[in-house]
């Protein structure tokens, strides 16, 4: 449950539309929906500011293969809004998760607005439940951001500087609860899109588990400018008048960061290029030091526990991608970090519809 | 677009962070090392807004930084902008020590001026277990805290400008530190410490004056860096005409990606009215 998984990445896909399965964690693309998609309700996928239809920033395959839990299936959809003003906004943003339960039980469709674009087939495979959680964007989820009057702004005119700083955004889980006859997951290979659908550069994700945390003082040496003589630090300052008394120790500031996102830095540094940090259960990096405590899960009330997290290195290569291609830019967002709640109990209630 | 989903899923397992293994360990693609030792130096990925703009090159000078005061995160940013210019030193590795029931624990505490001798300096502070480690975290903070220094002049104003503009005070614990206007050629007149800290910020003739228990080395070397800080704070009646306010970058360069045409504009938006 402690162990953190590092999102590195990996290969650029070669067409950022091209299909992958759900067991594929990337960033940007089109979603591999395990159910067809028609399936799924056609509010999940809309911004709720603009209504705009949201582009997928983030698919990860999370499966909880702890003694007592055993989901194979499971998948978290990162979904937000390519409009320049939505980005700022935490209500365009959103999160599903997509698991497979245990029992079969009366297979519900689900009444969605078919999307004229995606028309592909899934065989019938047998009948599997999808659940699928929604995790919704707080309503007051904590963005650094002058136009939603962030308490640590003094005056507007530094909106878009702050914007660019310590900005968390943190989701709620929301469960949506909707049972689908839907096939086993067994994706198509289709790949003509009849409708643009927004899609961000497409790249692919490996995994690489943390090493010890000894190794960070092993990177700081990387940074190294001076040539070290310890001994002659040691000795030096034999004049009188020029003891250096009554220090103690200081914690790190500097004027524009304070400990917290230091310490944030500290493990960025770790590996420069993490897009993704997934620990389950375990304790999110924050980058600022008065973010706020998730609440609780609407649906069944248990608490929320943290999942996954993304940094803004996937803005800096998404940037970098949207240069030279066609796809949709991420230029409207500015955060740091992305943190994702889910239920700590993994609840699948029913919705009754 | 081949087969891909239909063959690795029987390939490998389904454990997690194994789902796209073995294509994920391919060719990045980026130009990027992976793997074995990793070279940090040359690789900056910007984790800030502020670092994304300067890495591609849209910011040029710290000088549009500190106009629209924005927080500098990263200390690759003032590597770039300043790049060799900037030197650093250590002033003092001093251990500091805490009382534990084990014995002692001792740390140690590493003050780093970096500047450009010319109107840059910055000051670090770092404790840690190791001193290389002390050294590279305050230089590393150092950087964090560059501030511009301005300067004046003394008397008539020829040349470059060498002294400070006007006497300014700076305080840190019981140490104040007062740095008042000298001719030219009078050079940097302070203690050792201090000295090296104008030296630093490019002054090149100043009177000082200090007061309160100096001896507290460390206290006084942030006095002299709070006094240059405030350098620039001081209001003299040369910048008593109205400041036109211009885009930040971020607004700047969030309007020239907006904009179809990609012609770069830098307007000034207001005009205060007298």
């Amino acid at each position: 449950m402690g162990e953190v998984h590092i999102g590195l990445p990996g290969p650029w896909a070669e067409n950022c539309r091209e299909k992958a399965d759900h067991y594929t964690t990337k960033i940007g693309g089109l979603p591999d929906w395990p159910i067809p998609e028609p399936n799924i309700k056609r509010e999940l996928l809309y911004c709720r500011v603009c209504d705009g239809r949201l582009c997928l920033v983030a698919q990860v395959y999370a499966p909880i293969l702890s003694t007592k839990l055993n989901i194979e299936e499971r998948a978290i959809y990162i979904f937000g809004c390519p409009n320049q003003d939505c980005g700022k906004n935490p209500d365009s943003w959103r999160a599903i998760r997509l698991q497979k339960g245990d029992q079969d039980s009366e297979p519900n469709l689900a009444l969605s607005n078919t999307l004229p674009s995606e028309k592909e087939s899934f065989p019938m495979d047998g009948a599997s439940n999808w659940l699928k959680d929604t995790l919704l964007m707080n309503d007051s989820g904590k963005l650094n951001d002058g136009s939603v009057g962030d308490k640590k702004l003094d005056d507007l005119a530094r909106a878009f500087s702050e914007a660019s700083a310590l900005s968390s955004c943190s989701k709620k889980q929301n469960r949506k609860k909707r049972n689908n006859s839907s096939t086993r997951a067994r994706v198509g290979r289709t790949t003509a899109e009849e409708t643009p659908v927004p899609v961000l550069p497409c790249f692919y994700i490996y995994f690489q588990t943390n090493q010890a945390h000894g190794s960070i003082d092993a990177v700081s040496s990387f940074y190294s400018s001076l040539t070290l003589k310890e001994d002659a630090y040691a000795a030096t300052d034999t004049d009188e008048e020029e003891k250096w008394v009554g220090e103690t120790y200081e914690y790190d500031k500097a004027l524009g960061a304070d400990t917290t996102y230091l310490k944030f830095k500290k493990q960025m540094d770790t590996y420069p290029e993490q897009c993704l940090r997934y620990s389950y259960g375990g304790i999110p990096l924050l980058a600022t030091s008065n973010s706020m405590e998730p609440d609780k899960c609407i649906h069944c009330g248990s608490p929320l526990v943290y999942e996954l997290q993304l940094f803004s290195p996937i803005l800096y290569f998404l940037q970098q991608a949207a240069n030279a291609s066609v796809a949709c830019s991420a230029d409207g967002w500015s955060w740091i970090t992305l943190i994702v709640y889910t239920c700590s109990r993994v609840c699948t209630s029913y919705l009754n519809s | 677009m081949a087969e891909r989903g239909a063959g690795d899923r029987g390939g490998f397992g389904r454990g997690f962070g194994r789902g796209r293994g073995d294509r994920g360990r391919g060719d990045r693609g980026r130009g990027g090392r992976r793997g074995g030792r990793r070279d940090e130096e040359e690789k900056w990925v910007p984790v800030t807004k502020l670092g994304r703009l300067v890495k591609e090159g849209k910011i040029t000078s710290l000088e549009q930084i500190y106009l629209h005061s924005l927080p500098v995160k990263e200390h690759q940013i003032v590597d770039t902008l300043l790049g060799g210019r900037l030197k650093d030193e250590v002033m003092k590795i001093m251990p500091v020590q805490k009382q534990t029931r084990a014995g002692q624990r001792t740390r140690f505490k590493a003050f780093v001026v970096v500047g450009d001798s010319d109107g840059h300096v910055g000051l670090g502070v770092k404790c840690a277990k190791e001193v290389a480690t002390a050294i590279r975290g305050a230089i590393i903070l150092a950087k964090l805290s560059v501030v511009p220094v301005r300067r004046g002049f003394w008397g008539n104003k020829i040349g470059k400008p060498h002294t400070v503009p006007c006497k300014v005070t700076g305080k840190c614990g019981s140490v104040t530190v007062r740095l008042v206007p000298a001719p030219r050629g009078a050079g940097i007149v302070a203690a050792r410490v201090p000295k090296k800290v104008l030296q630093f910020a490019g002054i090149e003739d100043v009177y000082t004056s200090s007061r309160g228990s100096t001896k507290t080395l460390g206290n006084f070397v942030k006095a002299t860096f709070d006094c240059l800080m405030k350098t620039y704070g001081f209001l003299t009646p040369d910048l008593w005409l109205e400041t036109r306010f211009s885009k930040s970058p971020f607004q700047e360069y969030t309007d020239l990606l907006a904009k179809p045409t990609k012609t770069i504009l830098i307007e000034n938006t207001e005009r205060i009215e007298a």
